[in-house]
């Protein structure tokens, strides 16, 4: 019977037939699979490209610290170009070591240790009191309070200089020394104001990473516990702050980790008493060329960058094993604050006035004012801002009149637009390669050379291209004081962010619309052209806005990269600090601080996201 | 309409993972609506998009008609788009940024047909498939059935030499499920396309295929009509995963079973099987009940139970009768006239006896007795 013969021919028993297949073969039908598609093709020019922009400059600026420099020939007796150990004695072990890298190195982590306790203090008590109390106003608040983080850090330090500026500086007076009290050094620059600014730019990140913790909190665990006999006070300390230890840790390593790289801010308060950290440090021997020097010290920024980085990976895997398992207990029930409520209304309200409104306000008066500090009516002007024949020296004209600022943004929006616009299409494109490449390989060297940048401070990122790109080398010229520097440096140093959104967006879209596709009969180009592009235009829109706007607030690039011909409304409002036409710099800092502001708020707007998203609720 | 021939497939993902498919042989024929069964992770869904292009082989080779299109001997890997199927994805996988019509006429788009060509054929596709009133929406403003509709339709609409379907009905709900399934043996009988339908649902296979492919762990276990593997199940595997509620196995276990061996001494008689008997099977239907042992026909197995529960499925009845050694559960299509404790007979008639070796593989020599019909 011919279904019994079947039924035999199916039994497990039955002998296994193999074909040997060669590896020629293997090779020759996957080779053959790879190749059909562009995909491979493009791929493998990624991951060339990124070598070049990411690892390379890394590389270069390490090669830098233990080759002897151009100039260097004499006094260390050597050819240039040779191996020596001689400016890692310097930067380590030398007399001036200790302005070189210890005290730059304690100055950074003490100014980091500063701003992480008070950030950590403030931010997770707000995080508290908008996530599980009953404080009126909670709503606002999660979106007010969070608008720091928006803003340029040196908008702030800024703000302060205006207002507790003293004689040790020229240009115009501090409002409290206009007004009969001079503040002494100590309050008007270096470590203080430092680790206060930074504290509140940061703040909004701490609120931001416990209260997405703490709502996800379960009550039931309270619940149990006060069952049990504990008192409030047992339960905060017994369950809830183990509970919140890796959102603590994080918010830790990852404020370090920006700390490091922070230049803006020690730039404008450190600088007056010689208040050096790690990555003002680095800028000092840039400026006086000595790139050995500054080989070693980008090195060693970076490699605490790693390091800090690495922490952060190993916590994050090690705070898995705290994950609570989400119930539908996990309702968050407020605590009533009862006459605490007005006390808490008042902290918060505080803390906005102090991080956003007083900041702004002080900026924004600085620019409409003639003398600091003097609230007459006849003092108050908009010259600084659309006057003509100013009587300065090299100033004539209002902000908004000046053709530099005209050129600084036009270049801003030329040099950011260029390479965010880059890095928002290669990050949709590395996405779609690591998600769909046939070759596992390929999509795992672009993911993380694409995200290596994360992991290096923008300083230090700089300083590599500097080292790089200086020089002619082979085919490529010498790119320093040119736009392409800048936007090559910009498009590396988004791209950890633009790549990740587009794995996560291509991840999201799943295979199977482009698979419907291809089996309607699509070949790559049309996928990509009627399919991917089109369904991922959000995602393209936002992977270019959001470069856009943290390039425009971005300083620690430009700062060493621009050269005035290149000059963007940062660096532009750093020179205007450095002259001390402290109108007209505060003016740019306005125009960019409302820039990336009303940018944030547009992208969250286009994405259909918020920040603050349900803190407040 | 071509033929699917798939010699001995092999797919692995990396080496360290088991295989999703070893050695698969399997024909569809032309014309055929062939169902793909089995639980998650057989593999069934791998071997549909291996059919498709969508996969690559590790090994073996695929043709559709006297086309080779996948062999990694020959060094032959014909692209999806180039083998003129449709598919239709268990998300839909609508276009979101596309109308219905534009997500209908894309296929024809992309193959240059004239446009009065192109809305003729799609005025037709859609109203055959009754989503005509919904050409200018978008995907998310459909229900799932009418997506669902679309996502034949955009399929149907290039006239594909083979249908596939990978779980289509799975995300409806009860009552949409049995309107599609209609309306799939409708497309079937009129487009006369080869279709091979991938599920898990037993009842979806039964119901449309007209062969059916049983699938376990990456292997194939039985290929044949749905009459067939409901009646004739070539191993355990298939005897227990098809049929709701399971089929009733009676273990030959080390301990002396009571059931068993008066079970296997009967149908080593009453059958003349002569190997050895691992276990024996008896569908839920099959197994009768009666009160006194005058009522049960002569030729019969009887055994003496305790009923201990009788639960209630709406148009049927589930008994849990035990005997001394073993629990069986038949089903009944009227209500019993029992109550938990009472005592009371099965009886089985010899035709309905599975027999299987200790390996858990059919043993066909009961079936030569009955010879039982084939389709």
């Amino acid at each position: 019977m011919a279904i019994i013969a079947e039924v035999d021919r199916k039994s497990p028993t039955r002998r296994k037939r193999t074909r040997h297949i060669t590896r020629w073969q293997v090779l020759r039908y996957h080779g053959k699979i790879a190749l059909r598609e562009p995909t491979t093709f493009i791929g493998v020019l990624a991951a060339i490209v990124f070598t070049y922009l990411i690892v390379v400059p890394v590389i270069s600026i390490a090669l830098d610290s233990v080759k002897v420099q151009l100039g260097h020939e004499r006094r260390l007796s050597a050819n240039a170009g040779d191996i020596t150990l001689a400016y890692i004695d310097r930067v380590f072990f030398s007399p001036i070591s200790q302005d070189l890298f210890w005290a730059p190195l304690v100055n950074t982590l003490t100014v980091a240790f500063g701003a992480i306790s008070i950030s950590v203090l403030i931010g997770g008590l707000v995080a508290w009191l908008l996530t599980r109390t009953d404080m009126p106003g909670r709503r606002w608040f999660a979106t007010a309070l969070i608008v720091p983080y928006m803003l340029p850090a040196w908008t702030f330090a800024l703000a302060w200089t205006t207002l507790f500026k003293n004689r040790t500086v020229g240009g115009g007076l501090g409002w409290l020394e206009a007004l009969g009290w001079a503040p002494p050094d100590w309050i008007a620059y270096g470590r203080v104001p430092i680790i206060i600014i930074l504290a509140l730019h940061y703040t909004p990140f701490v609120i931001l990473l416990f209260g997405s913790a703490m709502k996800r909190f379960d009550s039931q665990l309270e619940d149990c516990a006060r069952i049990l006999g504990a008192s409030r006070f047992q339960i905060g300390l017994r369950i809830i702050l183990p509970l919140m230890r890796p959102a603590l840790l994080s918010a830790i390593v990852l404020i370090f980790a920006k700390c490091l790289g922070e230049f803006g801010v020690p730039y404008v308060l450190g600088l007056p008493v010689h208040f050096d950290v790690l990555s003002t440090s680095l800028f000092r021997s840039i400026a006086s060329r000595q790139s050995g020097a500054a080989g070693v010290l980008a090195s060693a920024i970076m490699i605490i960058g790693v390091l800090t980085l690495l922490m952060d990976t190993w916590l994050v895997r090690e705070a898995r094993r705290f994950v609570t398992v989400g119930s539908k207990g996990s309702m968050n029930r407020r605590s009533r604050l009862g006459k605490w409520r007005a006390i808490a209304t008042g902290f918060a309200g505080l803390l906005f006035l102090v991080s956003v409104g007083a900041p702004i306000l002080t900026l924004f008066l600085s620019t409409v004012m003639k003398i600091p500090a003097l609230f007459t009516l006849d003092n108050f002007t908009f010259d600084f801002w659309i006057g003509r024949d100013l009587e300065t020296v090299g100033f004539p004209n209002g902000v908004l009149l000046s053709p530099d600022l005209w050129r600084a943004a036009y270049n801003t929006l030329t040099i950011v637009g260029l390479a965010a616009a880059t890095s928002g299409i290669m990050g949709l494109l590395v996405g779609y390669i690591v998600v769909r490449s046939p070759m596992r390989l390929l999509a795992l060297f672009l993911r993380q050379v694409t995200f290596f940048p994360y992991l290096v401070p923008g300083i230090a990122f700089a300083a590599a291209y500097l080292s790089l790109f200086a020089v002619s080398r082979g085919p490529v010229p010498a790119l320093y004081g040119t736009v392409a520097i800048l936007v090559l440096a910009l498009i590396a140093d988004q791209m950890p962010y633009a790549s990740r959104a587009g794995i996560s967006a291509m991840t999201q879209l799943g295979k199977d619309p482009e698979e419907a596709a291809q089996v309607a009969g699509a070949g790559w180009l049309r996928r990509m052209l009627f399919i991917v592009v089109p369904i991922q235009k959000g995602s393209l829109v936002t992977g270019i806005l959001l470069p856009f706007i943290s390039g425009i607030k971005g300083l620690s690039l430009f700062v060493i990269l621009a050269v005035p011909s290149t000059d963007v409304l940062t660096t532009f409002s750093l020179r205007l600090i450095d002259y001390h036409y402290t109108q007209a710099a505060n003016a740019v800092v306005l125009i960019i601080a409302a820039i990336a502001y009303f940018g944030t708020i547009a992208a969250q707007r286009l994405t259909k996201t918020n920040l603050a998203e349900g803190l407040g609720n | 309409m071509p033929s699917i021939h798939i010699n001995g497939a092999n797919k692995s993902y990396g080496s360290k993972m088991a295989n999703a498919v070893t050695d698969l042989d399997l024909e569809i024929g032309d014309g055929e609506f062939m169902c793909l069964l089995g639980p998650s992770g057989c593999g069934k869904t791998t071997t549909l998009r291996m059919i498709a292009g969508l996969e690559n082989l590790s090994g073996g080779e695929i043709r559709v008609g006297d086309r080779l299109v996948d062999s990694i001997q020959e060094g032959v890997f014909v692209p999806p788009e180039n083998r003129e199927m449709g598919l239709v994805f268990q998300s839909y996988a609508l276009w979101p940024h596309m109308t219905i019509e534009r997500n209908t006429d894309f296929g024809l788009r992309l193959r240059k047909i004239p446009k009065a060509e192109r809305e003729q054929r799609v005025n037709d596709i859609m109203k055959a498939l009754d989503i005509a009133k919904y050409r200018d929406r978008y995907p998310s403003q459909l229900s799932g059935g009418q997506q669902q509709r679309v996502a034949l339709a955009r399929m149907l609409a290039v006239n594909p030499t083979v249908l596939l379907l990978d779980e289509p009905l799975s995300n409806l709900d009860a009552r949409l499920r049995l309107e599609m399934r209609a309306e799939l043996k409708r497309i079937h009988a009129e487009f006369k396309t080869t279709i091979v339908f991938v599920t898990h649902d037993q009842w979806e296979a039964m119901t449309l295929a007209t062969t059916i492919a049983v699938m376990n762990g990456g292997t194939l276990q039985q290929i044949g009509s749905p009459n067939d593997i409901y009646n004739r199940p070539a191993n355990r595997f298939v005897a227990e995963f098809v049929g709701t509620p399971p089929m009733n196995i009676i273990e030959g276990g080390s301990k002396s079973d009571d059931l068993f061996q008066q079970a296997s001494s009967f149908v080593a008689t009453r059958l003349r099987v002569q190997s050895e008997i691992g276990s024996i099977g008896i569908r839920p239907e099959t197994i009768q009940l009666a009160q006194s042992i005058d009522q049960i026909p002569p030729d019969s197995f009887h055994n003496r139970v305790t009923v201990t529960g009788v639960l209630p499925t709406g148009g049927s009845w589930i008994v849990e009768a035990k005997t001394a050694s073993a629990t069986l559960f038949p089903t009944m299509q009227s209500a019993p006239n029992l109550r938990p404790g009472d005592g009371a007979y099965l009886w089985i008639s010899p035709d309905a006896f599975h027999v299987f070796d200790r390996a858990g593989n059919r043993l066909t020599d009961a079936d030569e007795v009955f010879r039982r019909p084939t389709n």
